[in-house]
């Protein structure tokens, strides 16, 4: 029981990271960032590229995992950065509507996702096992070294992020961004330079939670695909807001777990869309309550 | 179903009485009254951010008031969704002209007779000779309003090609359509030049006589305000300030000491 | 000729699946990221409902495209009234529930392995023939007062209620009529292919039915459906890899994107052509 607590709580804590970094881009550009899945399944291959190209046989083994976690968290920024140039600079420029930048992010995750299948040609490649499979004992039951160092992973890189944004002086142009990019940019704030700054943790963010579903899953390029993870976190936890986001998400987790355990994988898709629905129907403003309107 | 296409004398009496509204911490509206009887005009005007606009959409339904009462002819329209409140005859305008940009002028119209158009999905989808009908007679209805604002001729045009001034008028035409008891204009002449502004006039003139319904109204301009309104009210930090015939508001010093500061 | 004529029945069927794509983007502005869940949902029950029951083909087509109807109005009830984004995600959400069912529930729909020896009741003049009569069907829908209402609300949700637009129903029922005629272009496929699987219906399908309206343009029919016949037919006869003919689509639509919002065809309609050639007589 309290294992497959924990079990989900793991799983919650990488859906945190992909709702998180979709939560970051809704705060301020108010579209849902479907690009974002695009960057996991890039950073998933560019982690293990790194690692087969680079680290292997460089890199002792114990610190393998993290040198290929900054990696990725790196090329995630990158990734992210660009695409904000490519798919939604000029949008902003001209004020075009939000069905614009959604579409631009469907279309840039989708983009990205075959790029992949050509040059990796959909075969499944998977992540070599970091962590000893192990478990650790503490009160009485066994936890296994991976799902604990994902937890802290998580909740460092969580907890960086909330740094940056709440100490910072950047985080504080986001913050203010995030009310109304025309408005701040009045006041002198550079609205680019935030919007990119804003991209890049939202890429980093989806670096590492694509590492760590390469390394539950394998890789294969529709691995971001489950950016709708953190897009269903998300609304459970109230758009835009990014603890509602972690707190749906690690509810989210342990909800699957004990469906998984309950009905069987095969059948668990089902059973959260129709959670969802409810939740929806129930309270469609979220956990957090905050309910974003189209702009009137 | 069928609005009358001419409210009757008796019709459009709007009662607002004690309208609250806090966003956050802020309250934007704060026990705010006003009424305006059938066939009246009706001014509302006070500082920026005094609420105004907020007390629009609180009567038509785009906000749910926190207390007070909206009511239409004695129903109440408190608590009703904003379709339901414009259905049962309140029309309105914009501050920052909101026309359907993928729909040309003469169908910008039209949308706001549709609603009462009378008929059925089947008939629509399978272009019945009643839906044909009902269509042309609500092109015809919108065409005779469009001509009533002075946009005849332009029934083809995209509406955000057109000029400001026109637009404005385009968006009264639409609010016609609606055929409204109570019509509201938010701003009507803001952003129009001098000669533009006495046209407004005579307009709104012209289309309160023609069809005789209630007009209620917020401007800045000064000679709109006084040339139109029957009643004027005033509002500052979300409260009724003053309200009476235009010429003694003007000369209520409690409204001079309001504007200090404010006044262009 | 073969080869020819088979991909011709199946870009009909696309520009049908297209059309629903249209209705729910073009007209409401939303985005359904499980259309093709609705074509699976279709095709599923008719064909189910002729190799168990034995129910002839137009009954089957009916109850088909009557069960993704019912299916939109599970998914439509509860979202309508929300932001646009939770369309997509419920309608996704959605997609992956009725795979994650079709693959589960064997004994019925064959799971994974897929639903094999549907009878074939469908070849390409009748696709041609109920391409043009959903066409029309559309065309009259978004040339009424539903289609002016969706395209005011699609401008402007706040000032369209203000017009007394009854928004969220207006999305409703455009969302049925949608989901119905994408459960018909399932009926078509299912008893087409003669074989069923679930993976055939996963979210890429819809994802590209999105791309081919946007590329026409989303506030013209015509120009949807001009690109969903160049976009399906041209990459199958030039015989390009599915994953280059995706990318391809996708730098169009950024292109598109960023150059020519309005997409290539704009808001011109073919209808204009005889609409103004009557004005013509007229003057």
């Amino acid at each position: 029981m309290l294992q497959n607590i924990f079990f989900g709580l793991s799983l919650g804590a990488v859906y945190s990271l992909i709702a998180v970094g979709f939560a970051l881009v809704f705060n301020i550009l108010k579209f849902s960032n479907f690009s974002h899945g695009g960057v996991m399944s890039f950073t998933a291959y560019a982690g293990y590229y790194a690692y087969i190209r680079l680290f292997d046989g460089h890199v002792s083994s114990s610190w393998m995992f993290f040198a290929v976690v900054t990696t990725a968290a790196v090329i995630g920024a990158l990734t992210a950065v660009a695409i904000e140039r490519v798919g939604f600079r000029r949008l902003r420029r001209n004020q075009a509507p939000v069905i614009y930048y959604f579409i631009s992010s469907i279309t840039l995750g989708i983009l990205l996702e075959n790029i992949i299948t050509i040059f990796a040609s959909s075969n499944f490649y998977s992540y070599p096992v970091f962590f000893s499979s192990d478990n650790l004992s503490l009160l009485g039951t066994t936890f296994s070294v991976a799902d604990v160092v994902t937890l802290l992973v998580s909740s460092a890189s969580l907890a960086g992020l909330l740094l940056v944004l709440y100490r910072s002086k950047l985080g504080l142009a986001v913050r203010t961004v995030s009310f109304d990019v025309n408005t701040a940019s009045l006041m002198g704030i550079d609205a680019d330079r935030v919007v990119m700054a804003t991209f890049a943790m939202s890429g980093a963010l989806g670096g590492i939670s694509g590492v760590f579903l390469g390394m539950n899953y394998s890789l294969y390029p529709q691995l971001g695909q489950l950016v709708v993870k953190g897009f269903i976190a998300s609304v459970i936890g109230g758009l835009g807001s990014i603890t509602g986001a972690v707190i749906g998400a690690l509810l989210l987790g342990i909800v699957e777990v004990a469906l998984i355990g309950m009905v069987g994988s095969g059948w668990m898709p089902a059973c959260v869309f129709v959670i969802m629905l409810v939740f929806l129907l129930v309270r469609p403003r979220g956990i957090s309550g905050v309910i974003v309107q189209e702009k009137a | 179903m069928n609005a009358p296409d001419q409210a009757t004398p008796s019709s459009g009496h709007l009662e607002v009485t004690g309208l609250c509204k806090a966003f956050g911490g802020v309250q934007a509206v704060n026990g705010f009254s006003f009424d305006a009887k059938p066939g009246e005009i009706v001014g509302i005007i006070g500082p920026n951010g005094a609420g105004k606009t907020t007390a629009f959409n609180l009567v038509t339904g785009v906000y749910t008031p926190d207390s007070g009462s909206v009511v239409l002819d004695g129903v109440a329209l408190g608590g009703q969704r904003q379709d339901e409140i414009a259905r049962q005859g309140v029309g309105r305008t914009f501050q920052n002209i909101r026309l359907f940009k993928g729909l040309n002028v003469l169908e910008n119209v039209m949308t706001a007779s549709d609603p009462y158009a009378d008929y059925n999905f089947l008939a629509a989808v399978l272009s019945l000779p009643a839906k044909r009908r009902s269509d042309r007679q609500a092109a015809e209805k919108a065409r005779e309003y469009l001509d009533l604002v002075g946009l005849r001729g332009l029934e083809d045009d995209r509406p955000e090609a057109l000029p400001y001034g026109l637009q404005r008028k385009l968006e009264l035409a639409r609010a016609l359509a609606l055929r409204p008891k109570v019509i509201l204009l938010d701003e009507p002449a803001a952003g129009l030049n001098p000669s533009e502004v006495r046209e407004f006039i005579d307009l709104v003139k012209r289309l309160h006589e023609r069809f005789n319904f209630t007009i209620v109204f917020i401007e800045h301009r000064m000679e709109v305000v006084m040339n139109l309104s029957h009643k004027l009210f005033v509002m500052s930090f979300g409260k009724l300030l003053a309200s009476g015939a235009p010429e003694a508001v003007r000369r209520n010093p409690e409204v001079i000491e309001a504007y200090i500061g404010e006044e262009e | 000729m073969d080869y020819i004529y088979s991909i011709l029945t199946l870009t009909g069927i696309t520009m049908i699946g297209v059309m629903g794509t249209y209705m729910v983007t073009g007209l409401t502005g939303q985005f359904s990221f499980g259309q093709a869940a609705f074509m699976a949902v279709g095709g599923y029950v008719s064909a189910m409902l002729a190799l168990r029951f034995n129910l002839p083909f137009p009954l089957a087509a009916i109850a088909g495209s009557a069960a993704a109807m019912l299916a939109g109005l599970l998914v439509g009830v509860p979202t309508v009234r929300l932001r646009r984004d939770y369309i997509s995600l419920v309608t996704f959400g959605f997609g992956e529930a009725i795979i994650s069912v079709l693959n589960n529930s064997a004994q019925l729909t064959g799971g994974a392995e897929g639903l094999v020896n549907i009878p074939k009741r469908v070849d390409l003049p009748l696709v041609l023939g109920s391409v043009i009569g959903c066409l029309l069907l559309v065309a009259c829908y978004k040339n009424s007062k539903y289609g002016r209402q969706c395209l005011a609300l699609r401008s402007d949700e706040l000032a369209a209620r203000s017009m007394g637009i009854d928004v969220n129903r207006l999305k409703l029922v455009t969302f049925l009529f949608a989901s119905a005629i994408t459960g018909y272009a399932g009926v078509l496929y299912a008893f087409y292919a003669q074989y069923l699987e679930p993976g055939y219906f996963n979210w890429t399908v819809s994802a590209e039915w999105l791309i081919i309206v946007f590329v026409g343009g989303i506030n013209s029919l015509t120009g949807a459906m001009v690109s969903a016949l160049i976009l399906s037919s041209l990459p199958e006869l030039l015989r390009f890899a599915s994953a280059w003919r995706i990318i391809i689509y996708c730098v169009i639509v950024l292109i598109i994107i960023n150059y020519r919002p309005n997409g290539i065809f704009g808001d011109w309609e073919i209808s204009r052509l005889w609409k103004k050639s009557a004005k013509g007589e007229k003057a």
